[in-house]
């Protein structure tokens, strides 16, 4: 008998999961970060009501995004990145179908043209229609290179997703409301919106210490956490945050079904924090499978990020693959 | 006929092609919207660098589940909170198509990806290439139905050169019983060809058997219409009338005065002609009335010495006596003297006569006279026949023999005779029409696909092999196709298909149709048929109205057939009807002493002639015929037992 099955005897949880590493900047920086909480004296396990009884809003719009990008070229070691981000928010009908209403792509080039050679720069910025350049210190060093390049796309992406965010903002319809996927701080307008809620399914940086982060690392399902304050900084907004379990951690891993909810600093949020983790509880059907984070993946943004993939162009789909000739049969 | 949608066409679909499902030249596939009202046997239009046409034939819808279990997951195991998911999954209606046309033709090339469009009516023509005869200098279009899928109401035509002939002939109806298809589908079409047969043409006819209850007998009678079905009418331009001819014939039943049909309602009876038949008549199909076991040269030598040398001479038997056979009655008497004569005057050491063995001449006079008996009322014993108006086929008249209550094998008669008559005078182009459509129920009963090789089924090999060179065009109908013989079905060029049975469907015949398809041919509803015509290169499902003939079944209620009357009374009848100025007790005193025999034959000869003072003509007839029958003694005698040498069982 293993090891292990002595101590889930003796009272341990049983996990089988390994999750892999959090890729920083999808959820703020790494680390911990300092939070208040605002509701509870320290932070409890709110049970939800039934999914039966959740109270949904009648108009619903959904945003997400995706990025591709791969090394296409290069100049002796100098790689030369074609990039492609989009984004789009998708409105759900009366019907339950998601319709699309707004969307934004955009595909372009990525390279540190003061260490190209002239001719090959010139070429680039002559061929290529949108090109970003980057800082060239991390040229010598690829794979941190690499990094670097993985983050200029990240925040090409995220510069979309505001835009339509706050596009949406300007036009959305009288009750209408908006469910990023992400951090809903990166955009003072739409961190204020009063209808406007970001789900976080990665958990780089941790908020909690001690007793409150062991009761929202085993929060139960069908549970929230207390509200905390997520503080603003000069990349972001201010807002409220509460940890949501949409299905049980017990035999995976602690971050199991676990998201966390940002919606706008205001104590209306704390006082309808249960009625609107009770909505995204009742999010969870249907799976977003076959997604491989179906568990805190919503549906609707699940929809949206298989729509764009869709749209997605076909020949940068193709990095990090076997150069091996591909067959459908 | 044909018009044009004005609504600018928008795209219901697009074409989508996999390695694993691709486009070719003859099928493509094609993804739409979930509320689509596209659905199997939708005539679609791909307008990409070529126009193509295309059918459906199949569709599956799937969403983006990767597994069943997931939906579990999703319930918590609850089929109660399964719809409580605020969002839809993602779905998908992908449908197959049968490539119906491509415009141009050549060169033939996969389907392009691009949208898909419902066709509109002219698509429609243009997809069934129907433009060919529906739009030339001679057009040869006959409606058949409206195409009705995907919110459509296209007319849908056949070419009456492929129906009728020269190119292609024979129509075949498959479908269950009781659906109201093919009886239906018939009556609905043959109206139509008459409405639309095309003149340059000539002179078309039909002449339907009867061969169960009422079915046909109300064509002349308006059914009820529902305003649908006028719309119906009006769109395909068919009348919604009955037909203005119908003329029918009936046998007589035993008593030989009543009419054996159940047509005899008193406002209607006197449109029913009596069909009988004399021994000349039946003695041309001797063969039907032979099994198989009977067929033999023998037998066949026997019947053709009666034919050329008997019937209608003088003849003598050799045994002294002198005969004239032109009636059953005689023929037997004939035989009764050559039986005597090989028994007496030849002391019964004789087993022959004129190289005929005995036994096979018993054999062919048990089975001549037997069918006297059998039919009694369709074969008259020595009477004159009254028959169909050969050489005076009259243009757009339905011919309707009754033979329902027939004995089968009369009914076997009555068919192989009538049509080897219409072929005979058909080949001589003097039948009075150019075009004449037989139609015949149970097919599966006159041509089965297996069984013995009889009489009737060679004549349906023959109609359906020859026919449309003659313009003798047979529309089929049956239960169960595949238990037709393959030759009389696979020669029809336009076969239409109501709601089959799944049995049916599972039988190699229907190989070639896609699961769907034949989903929908076991669902069919009343009054939808599936299509398949030499110019349509797929099979189409189209809707017909309802026929605006009275059903048998509704006729029956309306017009309840009338009890047998006596003897006497049928008499009168039907000579008042022959002459209104005929006074029944005159009738019945002029037939009150006469033999019944005498009253049957002089009446069918009144009515035969059709005279200018029928009871004047009525009482010559049966005055003279008395006295002359009167002066041959009818012999009564016994017929001697067999040759106990004779190993034959007759």
């Amino acid at each position: 008998m293993p090891w292990w099955h002595e101590l889930i005897a003796a009272g341990a949880v049983p996990a089988a999961f390994t999750p892999p590493p959090t890729t920083p900047g999808t959820d703020g920086a790494g680390g911990t970060e300092h939070a208040d909480l605002v509701e509870d004296a320290e932070l409890e396990a709110h049970p939800l009501p039934g999914r039966s009884v959740a109270r949904l809003p009648e108009a619903v719009s959904f945003l997400a995004g995706i990025e591709r990008w791969s090394v296409v070229a290069y100049d002796g070691v100098v790689q030369v990145v074609n990039a492609y981000v989009a984004a789009a928010i998708r409105r759900r009908d009366e019907r339950g179908l998601l319709r699309t209403t707004r969307e934004r792509h955009r595909g372009f080039a990525i390279a540190p043209l003061e260490r190209m050679k002239p001719g090959l720069r010139q070429r680039l910025e002559l061929a290529a229609p949108d090109l970003e350049s980057i800082g060239p210190e991390l040229v010598d060093q690829p794979s941190r290179y690499l990094d670097q390049v993985e983050g200029t796309v990240r925040r090409a992406r995220g510069a979309i997703e505001r835009e339509l965010a706050e596009q949406w903002i300007t036009a959305a319809r009288a009750e209408e409301w908006l469910v990023l996927d992400g951090l809903l701080s990166r955009s003072p307008a739409v961190a204020r919106h009063p209808r406007a809620l970001g789900v976080i399914k990665s958990h780089g940086a941790q908020f909690l210490e001690g007793r409150g982060l062991e009761r929202a690392l085993t929060l139960p399902p069908g549970n929230r956490t207390s509200v905390f304050a997520v503080r603003g900084g000069h990349t972001r907004t201010e807002v409220y945050s509460w940890y949501l379990r949409l299905w049980p951690w017990e035999g995976n891993d602690l971050l199991y079904g676990l998201l966390r909810v940002e919606a706008r600093s205001d104590p209306e949020t704390t006082a309808r924090a249960t009625e609107l983790s009770g909505w995204l509880w009742a999010e969870r059907a249907p799976l977003a499978t076959p997604a491989t984070r179906w568990d805190r993946l919503l549906y609707p943004l699940h929809n949206v990020e298989e729509y764009l993939k869709a749209l997605a162009p076909r020949d940068i789909e193709l990095r990090r693959v076997s150069r091996l000739p591909k067959t459908g049969t | 006929m044909i018009a044009r949608s004005d609504n600018a066409a928008i795209p219901i679909g697009r074409v989508v092609a996999t390695e694993l499902k691709p486009s070719t030249p003859h099928q493509f596939h094609f993804w739409t919207a979930t509320d689509t009202p596209i659905g199997i046997g939708a005539i679609v239009k791909v307008a990409g660098e070529r126009v193509v046409y295309g059918v459906v034939t199949d569709g599956v819808a799937y969403s983006d589940l990767a597994t069943p279990l997931h939906d579990v997951v999703g319930a918590d195991g609850d089929p109660t909170r399964a719809t409580e998911a605020p969002t839809v999954r993602q779905e998908i209606r992908y449908w197959s198509a049968a490539v119906l046309r491509q415009m141009p033709e050549e060169p033939l090339q996969p389907v392009p990806l691009a949208q898909v469009y419902v066709a509109d009516d002219a698509d429609v023509a243009q997809a069934l290439r129907m433009d060919a005869f529906l739009h030339s200098a001679t057009p040869t279009a006959i409606p058949v139905g409206l195409y009705t899928s995907a919110g459509r109401d296209a007319p849908v035509y056949l070419d009456a050169d492929f129906l009728l002939g020269p190119e292609a002939a024979h129509l075949n109806i498959s479908g269950v019983s009781g659906l109201a298809t093919k009886t239906s589908a018939v009556e609905f079409l043959l109206g139509s060809l008459f409405a639309h047969f095309p003149a340059h043409k000539g002179r078309i006819a039909a002449v339907c058997f009867n061969v169960k209850g009422p079915d046909l007998c109300f064509l002349d009678q308006a059914g009820d219409l529902s305003d649908e079905d006028r719309q119906r009418y009006e769109r395909l331009a068919v009348p919604s009338t009955p037909f203005e001819r119908v003329r029918y014939y009936a046998p007589l039943k035993a008593d030989g005065v009543n009419l054996n049909t159940l047509r005899t309602h008193p406002d209607l009876v006197g449109d029913v002609e009596p069909l009988t038949w004399g021994l000349q008549e039946v003695v041309d199909f001797a063969e039907v009335l032979l099994n198989r076991d009977d067929i033999d040269a023998k037998a066949d030598a026997f019947i053709d010495f009666l034919r050329d040398r008997v019937l209608g001479r003088t003849f003598d038997d050799g045994f002294g006596t002198t005969h004239r056979v032109q009636t059953f009655a005689d023929l037997d008497r004939l035989f009764r003297s050559i039986f005597d004569g090989l028994e007496i005057t030849a002391g019964g050491r004789s087993d022959t006569w004129r190289t005929h063995h005995i036994a096979t001449m018993r054999k062919v006079r048990n089975r001549l006279l037997n069918i006297s008996i059998r039919c009694k009322g369709l074969v008259t014993d020595d009477g004159p026949s009254s028959d169909l108006p050969w050489k005076e086929f009259t243009d757009r008249t339905v011919y309707v023999i009754d033979i329902a209550n027939v004995d089968p094998l009369g009914q076997d008669l009555v068919f192989a005779r009538v049509v080897s008559m219409l072929r005979e005078q058909l080949e001589r182009r003097e039948l009075g029409v150019d075009a004449i459509v037989v139609f015949v129920d149970e097919l599966n009963k006159y041509a089965p696909g297996d069984g013995s090789e009889t009489y009737v089924k060679k004549m349906l090999l023959d109609i359906s092999e020859r026919g449309r060179y003659l313009g003798l065009v047979l529309f089929g109908a049956e239960q169960f196709r595949s238990q037709v013989h393959r030759r009389v079905v696979g020669n029809a060029g336009t076969q239409l298909f109501g709601r089959m049975d799944m049995d049916e469907l599972a039988t190699p015949g229907y190989q070639v149709l896609s699961p769907a398809t034949k989903s929908k041919l076991a669902t069919l509803p009343i009054g939808e048929l599936m299509v398949r015509h030499p110019h349509f290169t797929q099979p189409i499902f189209l809707r017909f109205p309802k026929p605006p003939v009275l059903r048998g079944r509704d006729g029956v209620e309306r017009f309840p057939p009338a009890a047998d009357v006596p003897f006497e009374e049928a008499v009168v009848r039907q000579l008042v009807r022959l002459d209104r100025r005929v006074r029944p007790n005159q009738v019945k005193d002029l037939i009150a002493d006469r033999e019944p025999d005498d009253v049957r034959r002089a009446l069918a000869a009144a009515r035969r002639t059709r005279p200018d003072d029928v009871l004047a003509y009525f009482r010559k007839v049966l005055g003279s015929r008395v006295t002359s029958d009167a002066s041959l003694a009818r012999e009564h005698q016994p017929v001697p037992p067999l040759n106990p040498m004779s190993d034959e069982p007759y």
